[in-house]
């Protein structure tokens, strides 16, 4: 995928004036590799201690199953790599939508978690949860493992839309009613899950409890393919809008005059919102922050432009997330901090420095 | 050619443009001339497909509401008055979004060195890494410029005329660069291609439009060569304050002086 010459120091200094794209591949290429490094770091690492050399020997050598007993294997296999694989699509997931959400309302503090997005994703979700076996027991069984994501998808893309028609006249969204549109979308959803949850039974409660806590604990494979393709099918749609979300920073008309089909351009970035957030929302339930920490800290080092950015947030989005992760199973050990938690701790006070490094600019 | 008959924009309630006729021919520089509120931005908004309108504009023979994006923007490009952008693009990065449908009409493989050669015509040589937030207005309006002229770089394309639709393109240059706008102008028409300019220089009007049209209320009031439309009276009558048109020597490039007429 990176051949030498895309990265070598000399297309870098032959590279023109202005264009990054030479640095934003270099990028690509160490975020991916870190990547790599941060997954294999997790999957060696935990409260047990299951060998890790013999696990990277597996991988390398066929007959090197061999070096590993059969709870290392359960371990390794049912417990880490799931957990490991789901921390990747999430992360990866949340961080594509939150720089998809900046795109397309023209600003840096778009972010599912924060506009209310999540919150409607998680009122979808509660509502499978609760009334799967009874208002919508015909809906969950035809669609199996992936009620949860789809009703978590119809949230977001409601709460999505109804955002967008608020903040968005005439092709030009304004900051100050973006924000307090989705302070009202995250209330009015909160309380609407709360009515949910006051009429859940014992055992609907503490699947909810799990749920909302924001946590990879409870990934199996099952949640994989459950979420993993809506997921994966958002990321290898994005390249298809990263250009037209460029010239959408010029203003809806002048996208246009380019020759981009807008409306076409904000209704699939919309979907795809919906579709990573709601997904991910669905397996691992609160996760905030990643998708404002990540694009941004992207922007800094290679640009705005959305054809790196937007790969480059899902490598970035993916190791942060396995990072926090590696945090919450540690840092309390042997019991777990819910991952929710630690993202939002490092999340809030950068949420804030933005607010502050652009209070000039934000005129609200 | 560009041609709108019959053209009317309402916005609410409130009628905008009523039943504007207007063209412009490949070749030449039209202008469009108005007191404010007269239209002139309406009229070239719904030419640039941003309004809906009854009546009907084509673009060499084809009507404008029935392209598709991806086609009208190998006909024609538009520069806008003002536009600020939220991320920290590079000017190079903003040059080259010009070449989103790539059809510049350069040779092939000339693409990547447009943006440069955009740049330096604009006389914005050397600000390609520049950040497009950090520089002035009159520069951002040059970058965009240099912009349009990269989606439309060759005036004909495959023996069809293409167009620059301009929105007050000179409104926050000096003196120079007004100049040198006016000039690109020019030299885009001269070697084939056609340009709609809103303009409230009428002086730059004067020394650079081959057409002009005159714009009052919502209509039009006048249509023709500079030396047509540009008489005492009209000019006095449709901005509302006393107006003088010298020449001098007689003969050449007419001006017009408020202070003449007092």
């Amino acid at each position: 995928m990176f051949s030498a010459q895309m990265v070598s120091p000399r297309s870098l200094a032959k590279a023109p004036e202005g264009d990054r794209s030479a640095r934003a591949r270099l990028v690509l290429a160490v975020l991916a590799l870190a990547l790599l490094f941060v997954a294999a770091l997790s999957i060696a690492t935990g409260a047990s201690d299951a060998s890790a050399l013999g696990v990277i020997q597996g991988w390398f050598h066929q007959s090197g199953e061999a070096t590993l007993s059969d709870r290392d294997r359960l371990i390794v296999y049912d417990i880490r790599l799931p957990r490991i694989v789901l921390g990747i699509l999430v992360g990866a997931g949340l961080a594509v939508s939150g720089a998809l959400m900046q795109g397309l309302f023209r600003n840096p503090l778009a972010d599912p978690g924060i506009v209310g997005v999540s919150a409607g994703a998680g009122l979808g979700a509660i509502a499978m949860i609760v009334l799967g076996g009874t208002a919508l027991q015909p809906l969950a069984a035809i669609l199996g493992i992936y009620a949860l994501p789809l009703a978590a998808f119809a949230g977001g893309l409601a709460a999505t839309l109804i955002l967008y028609r608020v903040a968005t006249r005439r092709g030009q969204t304004s900051i100050a009613t973006m924000l307090l549109a989705g302070i009202a979308l995250a209330a009015l959803a909160g309380a609407l899950s709360g009515i949910l949850i006051y009429v859940a039974d014992d055992r609907q409660l503490r699947d909810l409890t799990f749920w909302q806590l924001g946590s990879l604990g409870g990934a199996t494979w099952a949640k994989i393919f459950a979420a993993g393709p809506i997921i994966l099918a958002t990321l290898a749609a994005t390249p298809f809008f990263a250009r037209g979300l460029d010239s959408l920073a010029l203003g809806e008309p002048s996208a246009r005059h380019l020759g981009v089909p807008v409306q076409r351009l904000k209704m699939f970035t919309i979907l795809s919102v919906a579709a990573a957030t709601g997904a991910a929302v669905a397996v691992s339930g609160g996760i905030g922050f990643i998708g404002i920490v990540v694009p941004h800290l992207l922007r800094l080092l290679i640009g705005p432009g959305n054809r790196y950015l937007l790969p480059a947030s899902a490598l970035l989005g993916a190791s942060l997330l396995l990072l926090a992760d590696a945090v919450s199973r540690t840092v309390v050990a042997p019991a777990e901090l819910p991952i929710g938690i630690v993202t939002a701790v490092f999340g809030a006070p950068f949420f804030f420095w933005v607010l502050l490094r652009r209070r000039g600019i934000l005129d609200l | 050619m560009i041609e709108a008959a019959n053209v009317s924009v309402h916005i609410g309630r409130k009628r905008i443009l009523s039943a504007v006729g207007f063209s412009a021919e490949p070749g030449q520089v039209t202008a469009i001339v108005g007191p404010n509120g007269s239209g002139k931005s309406t009229l070239i908004k719904a030419l640039c497909g941003d309004l809906s309108y009854e009546g009907s504009i084509t673009f060499n023979g084809r009507e404008l509401a029935k392209l598709q994006p991806a086609e009208a923007a190998g006909m024609r490009a538009v520069l806008p008055q003002s536009i600020t952008l939220s991320f920290p693009y590079t000017v190079r990065e903003v040059v080259r979004l010009g070449l989103l449908r790539g059809c510049s009409g350069a040779l092939d493989g000339q693409d990547e060195h447009l943006p440069e050669r955009a740049l330096a015509k604009v006389d914005l040589a050397g600000f390609a890494g520049r950040f497009y937030q950090e520089l002035s207005g009159g520069e951002q309006q040059r970058v965009q410029l240099a912009r349009v002229l990269c989606q439309v770089w060759t005036p004909v394309l495959e023996g069809r005329p293409r167009y620059l639709l301009l929105d007050e393109p000179v409104s926050s240059l000096d003196i120079k660069h007004q100049l040198l706008v006016m000039r690109i102008a020019r030299d885009f028409a001269e070697r084939g291609g056609g340009v709609v300019a809103v303009l409230h220089d009428l002086n730059l009007m004067a020394a650079f439009a081959d057409r002009v049209l005159v714009m009052e209320k919502g209509r039009s009031v006048a249509q023709g060569k500079p030396a047509e439309v540009m008489r005492d009276e009209l000019l006095s009558e449709v901005f509302e304050c006393p107006l003088k048109v010298g020449a001098v020597p007689p003969g050449s490039t007419l001006f017009v002086l408020p202070q003449a007429a007092v």
